[in-house]
């Protein structure tokens, strides 16, 4: 149990904390908003709410409101 | 609203919504009432009454509880599997599953409230409750798990929308935070008292970690979940940014689980552990906000309504004091303002303006939204519901306002020094000084109260009216069938 | 990363997202709790501090029971006004048998670490029946049924052996009791062993009367027997003011 020590330290755990989590978090980034194709297609799932009804119920339909860009 | 209704009873299994949806409606007057009560208690201690069971020690856990469990819990019950119903186009897996975590989870309020009256706690905040009623609820929330789980095995669509993922952490979070925090030895079977597994330090650790997850997760990423479907489906438009919820929801699920910690500035639990949760905290703002911006970008293109529509003014306060209580949070983990409002009100009013503000404004809208679905009729009233709106947030606002200022003032005085440099005031000058806000708060609080119980009756009074129109169109089809 | 990665695997897949999601949420309680059992640093080598007592035992049951914590705390900071106030600060070693801690987070009322000794036991029990009658600020409630309700002696040694299971140091067997004598001493020892739970109580309670009432043992007594012991175990008089710098 001797190399948990290591992690005691904030000297070494923030670093290595921070570049973790800025690693994966820059490459969710990048994944996510990195491509149009792959962006367009991400931005479809949000209509799925609204697949399981009828016209009609939705509230805003004065309008279409289907704004895909 | 819904003129052209699939027929909820075959497709999806309603009749369980609906039950929990009434079940949070109750909880919420009750949990509140004893709120507003123990809040009177610290205004004006006569209300304790010499009694054991009215004493503000013990009653103190069955308004937390029964708030955050019986409320809450409910309201995300319901609204869980109304949404995965939905969102996945199929019914539950399976109704007696359903039935039972209903029957279930009334049973563990209902004996957690009792049992802290008795005077059997665990002595942990938010999970004061004793062992034996642990294991019912660690049952109730696998059978839960299983059945969300499996009726998302089973959608019609397939694609999981991002709402079930936020409700999906939430399931798993609050099963590994009750395990770890509730490992207890029992006195012997036939006792309810138990000895936590760990002491001391590693024990205080334990319980923030599972004090701030419990906000975190059951109070936080659950209540997402309810915002992203249920603000799209009242703006009547798709949510802001599915890329962002991407990105916000694994943010905030790694992070939360950090900053636990923070509870535990300047004491006796080293100190590169409260150092981190301080960090993580500080970061947490981001992902926190990511979801407050995609919910309030929702909104934003459906402004005219807010002036027409109370429910979506129930949803854009919510996320506003979602955004507020989401800085104050990272505000208040920092060591120098920890200092100050550490043991104090302000953190009181903090948990308040997250509670009410957010989980109960997000979940009043949202059970808005669904009852006259579930019931397939109109709300009874819309000037109640209107009605609701300003006494709840004017009961915000009474209660968050009293509590800065007696959190702060607290603070200052304990810290305050005379000429000398000896202590200025004794601590029974700070207790004195609390009095016209405590008053002030459980004022706040009724006018809270009174906004749920307008909710209550609303409700019930829209389920009979939904209850007459069936019978009448009932009769009508009977009359057409004799004629025939 | 690899191009090919689509995050619609997980958007499909819900047992994928169910173990990302909890790879995601478990990492931070691991880094954070886990060393605090491993690193020595986290509790202080100190000497004095002891498990309680059984009726001081019972006494912190009876404070867990009543929700004492929700407006007192036991832990105090290093801070120039709690020093004043309240005493040393409080170490991670004076809460070490403490099952649950009862550190708290509110001060509705003021920190209880070292309250043990500073007042006598008959303000305790006036204090506790009727706070107003000592502090006329208080608004903390009445607890006479403390000094009216026998204290429950029947299971005083399941208690402790359960505590015993958990890791306090309360002794079963003779060898056990033994390595306490070497542990805590000739005084001590004795009363740390379950055997002798039951007599060890009734003796502490009659020799102190903390209730001030010598017909029977109430749960008062129990009650301030645990106060009067809170914060005296250590005697800071032989540390200097840095001493335990280094364990924060």
């Amino acid at each position: 149990m001797e190399w948990l020590m290591w992690f005691s330290k904030p000297e070494n755990t923030k670093p290595v904390a921070l570049i973790i989590f800025f690693v994966t978090f820059v490459g969710i980034v990048l994944y996510v908003y990195g491509s149009k194709n792959r962006s367009k297609r991400l931005e479809t799932y949000r209509d799925i709410p609204f697949l399981d009804e009828q016209q009609g119920e939705r509230l805003g339909d004065q309008k279409d409101t289907k704004d895909k860009q | 609203m819904a003129v052209t209704t699939y027929s909820g009873a075959e497709q999806y299994n309603f009749d369980i919504v609906k039950k929990f949806a009434v079940m949070s409606l109750i909880w919420a007057v009750v949990g509140m009432f004893v709120g507003v009560y123990i809040a009177s208690e610290l205004a004006w201690p006569f209300l304790n009454f010499d009694s054991p069971y009215f004493s503000f020690g013990r009653f103190r856990p069955v308004h937390t509880s029964a708030v955050i469990f019986g409320f809450g819990g409910s309201a995300l019950f319901a609204t869980s599997y109304y949404v995965v119903q939905r969102t996945c186009q199929t019914r539950l897996i399976s109704d007696g599953m359903a039935s039972f975590t209903f029957w279930g989870w009334q049973t563990i309020i209902v004996t957690a409230a009792l049992s802290y009256v008795m005077g059997y706690s665990q002595g942990r905040e938010y999970a004061e409750m004793e062992w034996p009623i642990d294991l019912l609820i660690e049952v109730v929330w696998v059978t839960y798990l299983i059945l969300f789980v499996g009726t998302i095995m089973r959608r019609k669509q397939p694609h999981i929308y991002v709402a079930n993922w936020f409700y999906l952490a939430f399931i798993l979070a609050t099963a590994l935070l009750h395990t770890f925090n509730n490992l207890a030895m029992p006195v012997d079977l036939f006792s309810m008292k138990s000895y936590s597994l760990f002491a001391g330090t590693q024990d205080a650790m334990t319980q923030w970690w599972y004090g701030h997850n419990a906000v975190g997760f059951f109070l936080t990423a659950a209540f997402l979940g309810m915002m992203y479907y249920f603000v799209p489906k009242q703006a009547g438009r798709p949510i802001y940014s599915y890329r962002l919820s991407i990105v916000h929801f694994w943010a905030l699920g790694f992070m939360y689980m950090w900053v636990g910690a923070h509870h535990l500035h300047w004491t006796a639990l080293p100190d590169w552990t409260s150092s981190l949760a301080a960090a993580f905290s500080i970061l947490l703002l981001m992902p926190s906000w990511g979801g407050m911006i995609n919910g309030i970008m929702t909104l934003s293109g459906a402004w005219d309504k807010m002036r027409t529509d109370p429910i979506m003014r129930f949803m854009i306060v919510a996320l506003s004091f979602y955004g507020m209580s989401t800085f104050e949070g990272p505000m208040m983990s920092l060591k120098e303002v920890n200092a100050l409002s550490h043991y104090t009100d302000w953190t009181v009013g903090h948990v308040h303006s997250g509670a009410l503000g957010w989980v109960a404004m997000i979940s009043f809208g949202s059970l808005y939204h669904m009852i006259p679905k579930l019931w397939d009729t109109k709300m009874y009233s819309q000037k109640l519901i209107e009605w609701h709106f300003w006494l709840a947030t004017i009961g915000i606002v009474l209660y968050i306002v009293a509590m800065w200022i007696s959190g702060i003032t607290q603070g200052l005085m304990w810290r305050s020094f005379d000429e000398f440099g000896n202590l200025q005031y004794s601590f029974a000058e700070s207790v004195a000084a609390m009095m016209p806000f405590y008053a002030m708060r459980a004022i706040g609080g009724m006018f809270f109260l009174s906004g749920a119980v307008l909710m209550l009756f609303n409700s019930l009074m829209t389920i009979r009216q939904a209850k007459q129109e069936n019978a009448v169109l009932e009769a009508k089809l009977a009359a057409k069938l004799a004629r025939a | 990363m690899n191009f090919n990665f689509k995050h619609e695997w997980i958007e499909t897949n819900i047992g994928l997202m169910a173990v990302l999601t909890m790879l995601a949420i478990s990492v931070g309680g691991l880094v954070e709790i886990a060393p605090l059992f491993f690193i020595d640093k986290t509790i202080e080598k100190v000497e004095g501090v002891r498990p309680y007592t059984p009726l001081e035992q019972r006494g912190r049951d009876i404070y867990v029971r009543e929700g004492c914590y929700l407006c007192h705390s036991q832990m105090i900071r290093p801070f120039r006004d709690e020093k004043l106030r309240y005493g040393h600060y409080s170490l991670a070693a004076e809460s070490q048998y403490d099952h649950p801690f009862q550190w708290g987070s509110k001060r509705t009322g003021p920190d209880l670490a070292r309250v043990g000794g500073k007042y006598s036991n008959e303000w305790h029990v006036q204090h506790m029946v009727a706070p107003r009658s000592m502090v006329p600020e208080s608004v903390m409630p009445n607890y006479p049924w403390l000094l009216s309700t026998p204290l429950d002696i029947s299971d005083t040694a399941d208690r402790m052996k359960a505590l015993r299971k958990v890791g306090v140091p309360y002794s079963l067997t003779q060898e056990e009791y033994k390595a306490n004598v070497v542990k805590f001493g000739e005084t001590v020892a004795p009363l740390l062993h379950i055997p002798d739970a039951q007599k060890n109580l009734l003796e502490q309670a009659n020799f102190g009367n903390y209730d001030g009432d010598r017909s029977g043992i109430s749960e008062m007594d129990a009650l301030v027997a645990y106060l009067q012991v809170l914060g005296t175990m250590v005697d800071f008089s032989k540390y200097n003011d840095d001493a335990f710098v280094d364990n924060r």
